[in-house]
């Protein structure tokens, strides 16, 4: 049997305004609040709205065989509740069914892991008490922001109470003859883990609709045959999983509606469970359904889902990141020994990964994804406003 | 007297020096009751008729087609932006004529050149030479040019003043349609620019320029000299009149700060020609000893990029900041909150910054390549490239504050004696001096 275990990624960053040195030190406000909020509701119409109602459906109509799992920031929650409420509402009723898995990480979706551990557990703590709150769930599985991951990430992540699962990335370099369909432990076999099978899940996120593609215009009678052929190559009664993980923002906003990827979507379960080897699971289901001795996998580097290199890259690269992170970190600690909340709330809005991706120099010149998802026109103006706000937060204390 | 004036760049139309030298020049003629018909790279054919002091900040317009100016006169205008913007004269200059009208500049210009009477008179053919080019700058450069000879023909004026390069194409044009003398004002040579030889098509044209003017104003004996040695033009029609500045600030009590730690300020354009790398140089070195200091490199230019990144890969951490582009009152902004100001510039002909920022009471360091070092005493002065003496100048000003005050206050002192008006007395005498030769 072969299961699909789906799941979005649901995240929205503080973008920064453009923030001058002048600026510094006026009490100023340095996020974009009418960007944010016209970014929130564009994506809520496009995307999150008819995404959720579509999941509904699906959910309805296969009374359980369908299922999926979030993985929900907390500035993307704080801001449904600020600029489109109805979002939040919607992934409630999605809650409601039973058939959805909601999943932790940091609720910055931040590079704390790399940098300060007290600082990472306590936003993992944070996201955990925030989807308890919202959705009255405790998250079990857990994921790293953008699927960073290596082995001390499991080890700092079982000392939480109760996680027991870990998502991260299937890269080759690490995998090299094994498959990511089979459930893995983590180094020191404290975790099970399951791991992107990045070529068919990037075939939905990326090149749903690129003309380019010789596989283009993918369809479901297509996409399904290619997973029956992945299960021909295990003949035995092993339970496999095909991870396809992906931004929720595929549907309807990176994949306009009029791609067809709606309709891909709502055609894809009931021809998959036509098939008796395909169903689908949440991420915790395969605490229950591996019928073998999982191999544990070591990751001694970090790997991450981002660009073509699948490492830390996308954020940590060239100069700027490296200076602007590293002056992150050693700016956090001081302003949260100062106590003061409102300064640690902000801060922490400057963790978001995001903000170090903007700075990427890698793509930029060729318009890459980098670019389509920056709001600045440089690397250099990001870096320059994150800057001048983190320096404002240093002159608050 | 009446001066027909080309020039590039004037507020709001400015992105450096010359735009500030050239209002201080023009505001202070007018005090001297000289009027100036202003002529700026607008897409619109329009003038501005400068009569009386206030015309500075107000720029009333004039089309020089009579149609167009009744257009105009019937326009409703709630802000002057929404005027400017009409007669195309904005913060960025742009491209203003059809390319058509480009087309016919090599025609039109070679009607200059065969015309006899014109052939032995002005290097036409020099400036159609070297203007050629298709960069945006060149560009524009032609089109100021081709437009000329309509404002010499149709203005009424008896001396024409042009502004560095851009404008002596014009410059020359006007001069042989009118037969009035050309005074052309030499604010930065391409050497300064460059850094050392430039664009030789800048070169030639700086030349010609300077070749046909029958006056050059140098802004300083340092740019005076240049202008000597590598152009190689008469000695005897080169004026020095050393720039100034207008600002009037009323000593504030308290020194305004948006910091807790002293802030060390570089402004002006982030260019080769202003030495950013030797600011940062120097910031590196006294990072290293006193973390507790802020560096703010303040405007735009070419090497901004470069600087953010060596600044980065020298882990600066936040004590070295940038502001983006300013405008005039984030200008004003900057000086107020800057304790230590620093022109590391490798080349500069003058240098108004530094006036600025002592009139801000700024303990000012600057660089001995300057027109600037000649006028001020109240400023340290250092070799550009000697940034080891720049550290440690900097630091004895963080270290010792009663100094920095003093040293801010003298400069401020100083610096109230350096206006317009002296200096625009000495370029009305260039005028009349110029004019005189006429007669004779």
């Amino acid at each position: 049997m072969i299961n699909l275990v789906f799941y979005f990624q649901v995240h929205q960053p503080y973008r920064i305004r453009n923030f001058s040195v002048l600026d510094i030190g006026k009490g100023k406000d340095f996020f974009d609040d009418e960007l944010n909020g016209e970014v929130m509701r564009k994506v809520a119409n496009k995307c999150y709205l008819p995404t959720n109602k579509l999941m509904l459906e699906l959910i309805d109509k296969f009374e359980g065989r369908f299922r999926v799992s979030y993985s929900i920031t907390g500035t993307a929650i704080e801001q449904f509740r600020k600029y489109c409420p109805e979002v939040l509402y919607s992934f409630r009723d999605l809650a409601k069914t039973n058939c959805v898995e909601f999943i932790g990480e940091t609720y910055y979706h931040s590079l704390s892991f790399l940098y300060d551990k007290d600082e990472f557990l306590d936003q993992v703590k944070m996201h955990r008490d925030t989807i308890k709150k919202e959705f009255g769930f405790s998250p079990i599985t857990f994921r790293n922001t953008e699927l960073i991951y290596q082995d001390t990430l499991s080890d700092y992540i079982w000392e939480e109470e109760g996680y027991k699962v870990i998502l991260t990335e299937g890269v080759d370099r690490i995998l090299d003859w094994r498959s990511p369909l089979y459930s893995y432990k983590d180094k020191n076999k404290n975790m099970m883990m399951l791991l992107k099978f990045y070529s068919l899940s990037d075939d939905i996120a990326f090149r749903f609709s690129n003309k380019g593609w010789v596989e283009y215009p993918l369809t479901v009678d297509k996409f399904v045959k290619w997973i029956r052929d992945l299960n021909l190559i295990e003949k035995g009664k092993k339970n496999l999983y095909l991870n396809l993980f992906m931004d929720y923002e595929t549907f309807g906003e990176h994949q306009w509606e009029e791609t067809g990827i709606f309709e891909f979507m709502r055609a894809l379960p009931g021809k998959a469970l036509r098939s008796q080897q395909i169903d689908f699971a949440w991420p915790s289901d395969v605490l229950q359904k591996t019928n073998y001795q999982p191999e544990s996998i070591s990751f001694p580097e970090p790997v991450s889902w981002a660009d073509m290199e699948r490492d830390l890259s996308a954020w940590r690269e060239n100069d700027m990141q490296y200076n602007a992170l590293e002056t992150f970190y050693e700016i956090l600690p001081k302003i949260k020994a100062a106590g003061d909340p409102a300064l640690i709330e902000m801060a922490r809005k400057l963790s978001t990964s995001d903000h170090y991706y903007y700075m990427s120099t890698k793509y930029f010149q060729d318009g890459d994804v980098h670019k389509y998802f920056s709001p600045y026109g440089a690397p250099e103006t990001g870096y320059r406003n994150f800057m001048n706000a983190i320096t404002d937060l240093e002159e608050r204390i | 007297m009446r001066v027909l004036m080309f020039t590039w760049e004037f507020p709001p139309l400015i992105s450096g020096g010359l735009g500030t030298a050239c209002y201080g020049i023009v505001k202070g003629l007018l005090k001297k009751g000289v009027e100036v018909d202003l002529v700026l790279p607008t897409k619109e054919e329009v003038y501005f008729p400068m009569r009386k002091e206030s015309d500075v900040d107000d720029l009333p317009i004039k089309f020089i087609s009579p149609q167009k100016e009744i257009e105009f006169n019937n326009t409703v205008f709630t802000t002057s932006t929404e005027k400017y913007q009409y007669v195309g004269i904005s913060s960025v200059p742009e491209s203003y004529i059809s390319v058509k009208e480009i087309k016919s500049f090599y025609d039109y210009f070679k009607v200059f050149v065969e015309r006899s009477e014109y052939k032995t008179k002005v290097p036409f053919q020099e400036v159609l030479n070297n203007i050629m080019g298709s960069e945006n700058i060149f560009e524009k450069v032609k089109e100021f040019t081709l437009r000329a000879q309509r404002y010499a023909q149709t203005l009424d004026y008896d001396l024409i003043h042009a502004h560095d390069w851009l404008t002596y194409p014009a410059g020359i044009v006007a001069k042989t349609v009118s037969g009035k003398k050309l005074v052309c004002h030499i604010h930065a040579t391409e050497f300064d620019r460059a850094g050392g030889a430039g664009d030789i098509r800048i070169h030639n044209i700086e030349y010609s320029g300077m070749t046909e003017a029958d006056s050059v104003i140098a802004v300083s004996r340092y740019t005076a000299e240049m202008v000597i040695s590598r152009y190689l033009i008469d000695t005897a029609k080169i004026s020095v009149v050393h720039n100034a500045h207008n600002i009037d600030i009323k000593e504030s009590e308290h020194k305004k700060r948006l910091f807790k730690d002293p802030v060390v300020l570089f402004l002006g354009r982030i260019t080769l020609q202003k030495g950013p790398d030797y600011f940062l140089e120097a910031a590196r070195i006294i990072l290293k000893k006193y973390p507790k200091v802020r560096f703010v490199m303040a405007g735009a230019g070419d090497m901004e990029k470069k600087i953010v990144h060596k600044s980065a890969k020298y882990r600066l951490k936040n004590r070295f900041l940038f502001t983006g582009f300013l405008n005039g009152s984030h200008v004003a902004e900057m000086f107020e909150n800057s304790d230590i100001y620093v022109l590391s510039s490798v080349s500069e002909p003058f240098g108004i910054a530094p006036l600025e920022a002592m009139s801000y009471s700024l303990a000012t360091i600057i660089s001995k390549q300057s027109g600037v070092a000649e006028v001020i005493q109240n400023a340290i002065k250092v070799d550009f490239w000697d940034v080891k003496l720049l550290a440690h100048h900097i630091i004895e000003l963080i270290e010792k504050p009663e100094y920095r005050k003093k040293l801010g206050l003298a400069g401020r002192h100083e610096v109230e004696l350096i206006k317009w008006d002296k200096a625009c007395d000495e370029i009305i005498q260039v005028y009349k001096k110029t004019m005189k030769r006429q007669l004779s």
